[in-house]
C-alpha cells in the first residue's frame, strides 16, 4: 500500500500543477481576448477537471494510509510511530492526523474535498469559480509538495521490521480527539475558499458584490467548523490535561483563535459591503488576513518556533511554510495594489452612532484582540531575536488585555442590533436602550445582593469585578436580542393573526441570516456567562486514605476503594469516591490514571460531574511515595456547562442562518418623471 | 499489496484520471460578461431589501416617526436614481 499511496500523491501533485498552470493560461487568454490552438474555455474546463481528479488521487492516498494503519503495516515509519496492534479502532483512524505527515495529508485531502464541491458547483458563476479553482490549485500544489517531498507519510522504515508500533500519544486517546482535529482542519482549510473567491474577484475586477453572496455559505460553514473545533479542543483540554481549566493561551490555541477572530470580523463587516458597498478594501484584507493567520498558526506550531502542548506535531517544515507565506503575501499585496481602484467605497460613514459604526467598532475590537494574541504568541520569537533570550508571556498577560476587550465586544453585540442604519437620534436611543439597560443594572444589583464583591476588605478583586460586568452585560445583551425577536414577532402577529411563537418562527424564516445571527449572539452570551464563572473556581487537594473524606463546596468526597485494571492497550489504577451532599450519597466518581503499554506514557483520566450550576472535577494524581496514600485533587468550577450549552446555540444559530430566507413580497418604486435620464452614474462600483 | 501491485494500481488510476481530465467534450459551461446593468439590477434588489428592512423596523417600533421619514426619503432617493439609470441603460 505504501507504493500505491506514494504514487497517488505524485499523481495528485501533477494534477494540481496542471490545474494551476492551465487555469492561469486559460484565464489570461480569456482576460486578454487572445486566441490559441485550444479554446480558453476548453482549457479552463480541463483545469477544473484536473482539480476534481486530484481530489480522487488524494482520497486514494488517504485511504492507503488508513488501510495501512488498520492492517498494522509497521514497515511504514509513520504507522510504526503513531499506532500499535492493541490500539482501539477509532484511535487507529485518528492516527491519520496524530502526526505531522498524516495531518498534512488530511489538510490536502480536506482542501481537495472543498475544491471538489466548488468545482462541481462551477455553473453558479463560471468565470469567478474558474479564478477561485485556480487559486485553490495553487494552495493545493503547496500542500501536496510538502507531503511529497518534505513530510512524506509513506516513507519506509529502515532496518528490521518491529513486531509492534510505538502507539498513539496517550493525550490523543480520548473520544474528542477523533473529531476535534478534523473539525479544526475543516475550519482552517475552509478559509481557503473565501480567500480564493475574494482574491479571484479582485483579480478579475468582479462587478458588484454578488461574489459575497456566493461565498456566504462557504464562509459560514467554515466559521462553524472552526468554532466547533476550538470548543471541542477546549473540552478536550478540560477533560484530559487535568489542570481544571479549558483555555491556557497555549500557542496552538492562539493559532486557532486568531483566524476565528478575523473570520468573525469578516462575517460582520461583509454585511456593510453587501448592503451599502462600504469597507471593500477592509473586507478583502480581513479575508486575506484570516487565510494568512491560518498558515502562520501552522508555521508557529509545526515549525518548532514556539513550544506548545501540541509539541508532538513539530518538525522541520517551517521553511516551506515561510516561503509559502511570503508568496501568498506578495500575491495579495501585488493584486491589491494593481486593482485597488476597484475597491472604492460607494458610500461614507454618516454617523458615529449607527449600525455601520457599531460594525466598524466590532471589527476594530476583534482586530485589537487578534493583534494582542499575535503579539503574545510571537513575543518569545521577537524577544529571542532582540535580546537573545526567549521570554514567554503567560495567561496573566492575555487575561489582562483580552478580558476587557472581550467585554467591550459583548457590549457591542448588544448595542449593534438596536442601532438603526445610517444615523440614530437621541429619541431612538432612548426608545431602544431603556429595557436592556434596566436588565443590565438589575442583574448587577442582584449579583451584589447575593454576594458578588468586587471590593473585598478594601482590596479590588479584578476577577470578581470582571465577572460582575460580564453578568450585567450578558443580561443586557440577552434582553436586547429578546426584544428584537419580540418586537419583530409582534408585527407579524398583528399582520397575520398568529400567536407569538408561530410569529417568531415566521420572523426567523423570513430573515434567517439576521435571526440566525441573533441566536448565535445568544450562544455567545451563554458562553460568556460560563467563562465568567471561572472567577469563582475553587480547588482542594488531599491525601485520601480508605474511608477518609474531603469537602469542597456542597460536596463531601469519601474514598471507598482503590483498584487496578488492565487491558491490551493500558494499565490503570483508579479511586472509587462516593459523593455526598447534605449527608446523603448522591453518586460515585472514579478518577483514573493510566499507563499506556506501547509508549509507557502515563495519562490522567479526570472524573467530571456536571450540573447547570457547576462542575465537580476530580483528578487522581497518583500516590504519595512517602506514605503510599493516594492524592486526590478536586475542583469546583461554577457554570462550566454553560460554555458547552452556549456552543450548541451557536451551532443552531449558524444552521438557521444557512437556511435560505423565505422570499419576501416584492416592493415597487416608481421613478419620478422629474429625474429623467441620469447625468452621472447612480452608484460607484460595478466597473 | 506488493510494491509492484501498488505501482500498477497507481498507473491504472493515473490513466483513468488522465482520460477523465482530457476527455474531448465541447459541452463545457460558459457565461457572458457581466455588464453594468447586471450590477445595477443586483443593487436594486439590495436597495429594495434595505427599504423592506426599514419599513419592518419602523413597524416594530424601533424608529421614531421623524427618523423613519428621513431615512425612507434618503433610501427612496437613492433607489430612484438607480432605477433611472437602469431605465436609461435598458432603453439604450
Amino acid at each position: 500500500m505504501a507504493a500505491f499511496g506514494s504514487f497517488a500523491l505524485l499523481i495528485a501533485l501533477a494534477l494540481a500543477a496542471y490545474n494551476l498552470f492551465a487555469g492561469v493560461i486559460a484565464l489570461r487568454l480569456i482576460a486578454t481576448g487572445q486566441s490559441a490552438r485550444i479554446s480558453p474555455e476548453r482549457l479552463a474546463d480541463t483545469a477544473r477537471r484536473a482539480g476534481i481528479a486530484g481530489f480522487v488521487a488524494v482520497t486514494a492516498a488517504a485511504f492507503a494510509l488508513v488501510w495501512s494503519v488498520f492492517n498494522n503495516d509497521f514497515s511504514i515509519t509513520y504507522i510504526m510511530e503513531h499506532s500499535n496492534r492493541a490500539l482501539p479502532a477509532p484511535y487507529k483512524f485518528a492516527a491519520l492526523w496524530s502526526g505531522q505527515e498524516g495531518s498534512l495529508l488530511l489538510w490536502a485531502w480536506l482542501l481537495g474535498a472543498y475544491g471538489f464541491v466548488l468545482r462541481l458547483l462551477h455553473k453558479t458563476d463560471v468565470k469567478l469559480y474558474a479564478y477561485a479553482g485556480t487559486i485553490l490549485a495553487g494552495v493545493q500544489l503547496f500542500f501536496l509538495s510538502v507531503v511529497n517531498f518534505a513530510a512524506p507519510p509513506f516513507s519506509l522504515l529502515k532496518g528490521a521490521l518491529p513486531d509492534d508500533g510505538n502507539g498513539l500519544n496517550p493525550l490523543l486517546q480520548y473520544p474528542e480527539m477523533v473529531i476535534h482535529p478534523p473539525m479544526l482542519y475543516l475550519g482552517y482549510v475552509g478559509f481557503t475558499i473565501p480567500f480564493a473567491f475574494a482574491l479571484g474577484a479582485l483579480m478579475m475586477r468582479y462587478p458588484g458584490e454578488k461574489w459575497i453572496r456566493i461565498t456566504r455559505g462557504w464562509t459560514m460553514v467554515t466559521w462553524l467548523f472552526l468554532t466547533m473545533g476550538i470548543f471541542l479542543g477546549m473540552h478536550w483540554a478540560y477533560a484530559v490535561l487535568g489542570w481544571g481549566g479549558y483555555w491556557g493561551w497555549d500557542p496552538v490555541e492562539n493559532a486557532s483563535f486568531m483566524p476565528w477572530l478575523t473570520g468573525t470580523a469578516f462575517l460582520h463587516s461583509v454585511m456593510m459591503q453587501e448592503r451599502k458597498g462600504m469597507m471593500k478594501s477592509w473586507n478583502v484584507w480581513l479575508i486575506f488576513s484570516t487565510f494568512i493567520l491560518s498558515i502562520l498558526g501552522t508555521l508557529l506550531t509545526r515549525g518548532g518556533l514556539v513550544s506548545s502542548v501540541h509539541a508532538f506535531a513539530q518538525s522541520s517544515i517551517g521553511d516551506w511554510f515561510v516561503a509559502f507565506l511570503v508568496i501568498v503575501l506578495a500575491v495579495c499585496i501585488f493584486t491589491y495594489i494593481l486593482q485597488r481602484s476597484h475597491l472604492k467605497s460607494e458610500q461614507r460613514l454618516e454617523s458615529l452612532v449607527s449600525r455601520e459604526s457599531s460594525f466598524l467598532f466590532n471589527n476594530l475590537v476583534l482586530l485589537a484582540a487578534c493583534f494582542v494574541i499575535l503579539w503574545g504568541t510571537l513575543f518569545p520569537i521577537l524577544s529571542e531575536y532582540v535580546q537573545g533570550t526567549k521570554v514567554t508571556v503567560g495567561p496573566p498577560f492575555y487575561n489582562r488585555v483580552a478580558i476587557p476587550i472581550g467585554l467591550f465586544l459583548l457590549f457591542l453585540t448588544g448595542v449593534g442590533p438596536l442601532l438603526p442604519w445610517r444615523s440614530t437620534s437621541l429619541r431612538a436611543i432612548r426608545r431602544n436602550f431603556v429595557v436592556p439597560s434596566i436588565a443590565l443594572w438589575a442583574t448587577v444589583i442582584v449579583c451584589l445582593a447575593v454576594g458578588a464583591r468586587p471590593w473585598k476588605d478594601g482590596v479590588f478583586d479584578t476577577g470578581n469585578f470582571y465577572a460582575l460586568v460580564a453578568f450585567g452585560l450578558s443580561a443586557g445583551v440577552f434582553t436586547a436580542i429578546l426584544s428584537e425577536f419580540l418586537r419583530g414577532a409582534g408585527v407579524i402577529a398583528r399582520q397575520t393573526r398568529r400567536n407569538l411563537f408561530s410569529a417568531m418562527y415566521l420572523l426567523t424564516r423570513r430573515n434567517t441570516r439576521r435571526y440566525g445571527g441573533y441566536i448565535i449572539h445568544i450562544g455567545v452570551v451563554i458562553v460568556v456567562v460560563g467563562l465568567a464563572g471561572a472567577a469563582f473556581n475553587r480547588s482542594q487537594e488531599s491525601e485520601l486514605g480508605l474511608n477518609s473524606t474531603m469537602a469542597i463546596g456542597p460536596y463531601t468526597l469519601k474514598c471507598v476503594g482503590f483498584t487496578q485494571d488492565s487491558n491490551l492497550n493500558y494499565d490503570s489504577e483508579y479511586a472509587l469516591l462516593d459523593i455526598y451532599q447534605n449527608g446523603k450519597k448522591q453518586f460515585q466518581m472514579t478518577p483514573e490514571k493510566r499507563v499506556y503499554l506501547a509508549s509507557q506514557q502515563p495519562q490522567t483520566m479526570v472524573a467530571i460531574h456536571s450540573v447547570l450550576s457547576w462542575d465537580l472535577y476530580v483528578v487522581y494524581e497518583g500516590t504519595n511515595p512517602d506514605t503510599g496514600q493516594p492524592i486526590i485533587k478536586a475542583f469546583l468550577n461554577p457554570l462550566v456547562s454553560w460554555i458547552w450549552a452556549g456552543v450548541v446555540f451557536m451551532v443552531i444559530g449558524t444552521f438557521v442562518a444557512l437556511v435560505p430566507s423565505l422570499v419576501p413580497a416584492t416592493a415597487s418604486l416608481r421613478v419620478p418623471a422629474s429625474l429623467g435620464a441620469p447625468t452621472e452614474p447612480a452608484l460607484r462600483g460595478g466597473d | 499489496m506488493t510494491d509492484l501491485q501498488g505501482v500498477l494500481a497507481g498507473a491504472m488510476m493515473a490513466l483513468a484520471l488522465g482520460v477523465y481530465t482530457f476527455w474531448p467534450e465541447n459541452a463545457f459551461a460558459s457565461q457572458r460578461e457581466k455588464t453594468r446593468l447586471d450590477y445595477l439590477l443586483e443593487r436594486k434588489e439590495q436597495l429594495y431589501e434595505n427599504l423592506r428592512d426599514l419599513n419592518f423596523e419602523y413597524r416594530a417600533g424601533k424608529y421614531p416617526e421623524e427618523d423613519f421619514v428621513a431615512q425612507r426619503a434618503l433610501l427612496e432617493d437613492e433607489t430612484a436614481q438607480l432605477l433611472a439609470e437602469i431605465e436609461h441603460l435598458q432603453q439604450a
